[in-house]
């Protein structure tokens, strides 16, 4: 797979996640990183931190993404989610306008 | 690590900073100011989206939404000002590109900053109701750039200067004038409209008010509507090139009314080259875009065109169908009725689009002129005699179709169509027996068509005569068959016998037949009668021709062909060499008028008379003489003599027609009057009027006075009475 179609998501802990970018891209947040006019360092170097965002929680949101393109293109599954993680993740999910 | 403990760790954290520093905000903003700064100067390169973001995310999130709204405002306005006068610095040209290039700039920064400032943009702004970042950071641009006092005219002026220069020929940067009006479009199209629009109509209404007058005043009708189609063509390539969509309409009116319609009348009625001298010309290509450019005119524009169309039309046509010395020829006459009616429609299929309403106005314009001649019906009836006779020989079906149904149009014209049926019905009897018709086809051809023009009453008789002239070929056959040896070598004889009432009836002036003739003519009455019982045969020898062998002084011979009443003469020198007008007269007994006429074309022919007169002249007088022309000589074996015809009427056969017409329109108007009084029983003057003109329309036209004797009549013979107490009110007694 090209290297332009991958990003690297980099949480607090520094774990590094390599995904697609058009599952990255489900989140608005991301998609903007990505894709503003200005040439931000994101976008430059195809990586993004964040330094709020522990490595369980990235985790998650990673799975998510990839269970979302999956839903949307008519794949109805369940989503687990595990009540420990809910509050974290929707603080995320907010921050990422998922 | 566990989930649990770094939840508590973070949502502690977070109150915990806001709670313990108090500098948060103004240090998060100050990160935040400095990154717009470095992207209005291209620098966004070294910085972190992330980072800008999360730092505007937790602004808001702790409440301070207020600070970071205000804060934009102020950071964006003040470099936007920057911007302005660096704008307003730009000499001349370099103006437009300088706006154009910032606009540029400032549109992809604030894209920039909208992502960064995306979350309050989503959470902070509806709940407080302000203007979204981008519609802020245009709003802005408008107020502090587009709007700053300097800017605002200096833009305009350049803008319209661009116009003017482009009409005038010049060529602009359309790409620039493209991206700055789009600028003008996107900062809102009240902006476009207040900014440019406006003034842009002004300035082109001026000048195309002053352009149009120019061109008026140099340019005659053709070279005028030329030029105002390409400027009208310019205006809209102009506005699908750099201008709004919407400003089609409005500037295409623009020019229209200055260019068009102010000056409407004067290119109508433009001496030398105005409508009616294009009509004349044929001008198709002036009169088409004469026609494009009056239709855009809303009111009326091409009513002017139209009327003046239908009054040039209706004056010739007057012209024509009242000029003396048309209606020496009758045939020409017609001929340019149809000349004129083709070249018309033409100009309307060519020029004018096949418009309906032009198409109506040249119809009611002939249906005006053709009826302004009384004697219309019977030229046209000429028409098809002339056609019909000689002028379809050699001349293929379809063609003749063509000229056929030219003719029936022309005859859709008139008004007095039953006039048209009597002169028809006598020019057919006349070519019908003297043969003369060239196409069977042809004749019957026509006949359908006045059939399915008037109905078959209209035609009932007309094929009658066909009939008849079918029945008489059998006859013959029979008479031959029957009497074939008793003939022996006296003269063949052909009779058609002809229906009374099918036929137009001439007051038979019988004439003295020689002895030959009358002998067989005798033969056949009887065995006519004999076939037929119970009717009245009576000769017709003002119709019929003969063929007579006739030899010349020096041995030459020849057979002549002519009529009935010439053959009665010639007849005569067969006993006699020199015979007297008087002689003539009473040998034969034929009437005066018509004596005279068969002399005229006997003797007065310019070269091939075949008698002789004392004295020579073209006239025939009481006391001529007459003797055999020895010197007569022509190439052909057989000579036609024509009678010196009277194809036109004289003027008092013409009146004696127009009174047999009136005779037979009474009886029609009386049963008109009768059907209409027979279904209402009971009607006002005015309304049985109206509904007889009504129901003979497709005939004639009744005068409403001979209507009103009509009526009279009627009442005296008990068909209808007034009413007792309205006096205008009829009743039908049954």
């Amino acid at each position: 797979m090209k290297k332009e179609d991958m990003v690297k998501l980099i949480s607090a802990e520094g774990f590094e996640f390599v995904i697609d970018k058009d599952a990255a891209m489900v989140s608005q947040t991301i998609y903007n990183m990505l894709t503003s006019p200005g040439s931000f360092a994101e976008t430059q170097h195809g990586e993004v931190t964040f330094p709020e965002i522990s490595t369980t929680i990235l985790e998650k949101i990673c799975k998510y993404f990839y269970w979302h393109l999956q839903f949307a293109s008519g794949k109805e599954t369940e989503f687990p989610i595990e009540p420990e993680l809910t509050l974290e993740l929707m603080m995320a999910a907010n921050y990422l306008h998922t | 690590m566990s989930g649990q403990k770094k939840k508590n760790f973070q949502i502690e954290a977070f109150k915990h900073r806001v709670m313990v520093d108090p500098k948060y905000a103004e240090k998060t903003w100050k990160i935040l100011e400095h990154a717009i700064q470095e992207i209005y100067n291209h620098n966004a390169s070294g910085l972190s989206f992330e980072e800008l973001y999360r730092n505007a995310y937790n602004m808001v999130l702790h409440k301070f939404g207020e600070k970071l709204y205000s804060g934009l405002v102020t950071t964006m306005t003040s470099h936007l000002s920057d911007i302005s006068k660096s704008i307003e610095a730009a000499q001349g040209e370099l103006f437009l590109e300088e706006l154009n290039r910032k606009w540029l700039d400032h549109n992809k920064a604030l894209q920039m900053i909208r992502d960064i400032l995306m979350y309050m943009d989503r959470t902070f702004i509806p709940s407080t109701q302000k203007t979204p970042v981008h519609e802020l950071g245009l709003n802005l641009w408008r107020d502090v750039v587009i709007h700053s006092s300097k800017t605002q005219i200096r833009l305009q002026d350049t803008l319209l200067e661009l116009v003017h220069r482009e009409r005038n020929g010049e060529v602009i940067n359309r790409g620039l004038m493209r991206s700055i009006i789009k600028m003008l479009m996107d900062l809102g199209s009240s902006v476009y409209q207040d900014d440019f629009e406006q003034h842009f109509l002004e300035v082109s209404a001026n000048f195309y008010g002053l352009e149009s007058q120019q061109y008026i005043e140099s340019c005659d009708c053709g070279d005028y509507l030329k030029k105002a189609e390409r400027r009208l063509n310019e205006e809209m390539e102009r506005v699908s090139h750099y201008l709004d969509a919407r400003s089609l309409e409005k500037i295409t009116n623009v020019v229209e009314k200055e260019m068009i319609e102010n000056h409407m009348h004067r290119l109508v009625h433009m001496e030398n080259s105005g409508l009616v001298n294009m009509l004349v010309n044929d001008k198709y290509d002036d009169l088409g875009r004469k026609y494009n450019l009056f239709r855009r005119v809303a009111n009326g524009g091409l009513l002017i065109v139209r009327d003046v169309m239908t009054s040039y039309i209706r004056d010739t046509g007057k012209q024509l169908v009242t000029d003396p010395e048309r209606l020496k020829d009758p045939v020409d006459f017609v001929q340019r009725l149809l000349d004129l009616k083709d070249k018309y429609d033409k100009i309307i299929s060519l020029a004018f689009n096949n418009d309906k309403t032009f198409q109506n106005a040249l119809n009611s314009s002939f249906e005006y002129f053709i009826n302004l001649n009384a004697r219309s019906p019977e030229f046209i009836s000429l028409f098809v005699d002339d056609k019909l006779r000689k002028g379809l020989k050699g001349v293929s079906e379809e063609d003749v179709e063509v000229v056929l149904d030219k003719v029936m149009m022309l005859f859709r014209y008139l008004q007095e169509k039953d006039v048209f049926e009597k002169y028809y019905k006598q020019h057919l009897a006349k070519r019908l027996l003297a043969g003369k018709t060239v196409s069977d086809d042809a004749e019957r051809s026509l006949i359908v068509k006045l059939k399915t023009e008037c109905g078959y009453q209209f035609t009932s008789k007309l094929e009658g005569m066909f009939t008849d002239m079918k029945t008489s070929q059998d006859t013959m056959q029979g008479f031959h068959e029957s009497l074939g040896a008793e003939l022996g070598d006296s003269p063949s004889l052909t009779v058609q016998v002809l229906t009374t009432g099918s036929w137009p009836t001439q007051p038979s002036a019988t004439c003295n037949l020689p002895a030959e003739i009358l002998g067989v003519c005798e033969k056949f009455r009887s065995y006519y009668l004999g076939t037929h019982t119970g009717r009245r045969l009576s000769w017709q020898t003002n119709m019929g021709t003969a063929d007579l062998k006739a030899i010349f002084g020096k041995g030459q011979k020849h057979e002549l062909n002519v009529s009935t009443y010439q053959m009665c003469v010639l007849m005569l020198f067969n006993n006699a060499g020199r015979l007297s007008y008087k002689e003539i007269e009473q040998a034969t007994e034929i009437p005066a008028s018509d004596l005279k006429r068969c002399l005229q074309s006997l003797a007065c022919a310019r070269v091939k008379s075949v008698l002789r007169k004392e004295p020579i002249g073209r006239d025939i007088a009481e006391d001529d003489a007459f003797s055999v022309n020895d010197k007569f000589s022509s190439k052909l074996y057989k000579v036609r003599i024509s009678t010196v015809a009277a194809q036109r009427e004289s003027e008092p056969e013409n009146q004696e027609t127009r009174q047999r017409v009136e005779e037979d329109r009474k009886p029609q108007i009386e049963a008109a009057i009768v059907r209409i009084m027979k279904s209402r029983r009971v009607l006002d003057h005015n309304n049985i009027v109206a509904e007889v003109i009504k129901q003979l329309q497709s005939r004639f036209l009744p005068n409403p006075v001979v209507i009103k004797k009509r009526i009279e009549s009627l009442i005296e013979r008990e068909f209808l009475e007034r009413d007792k107490n309205d006096r205008k009110l009829y009743r039908y007694l049954a």
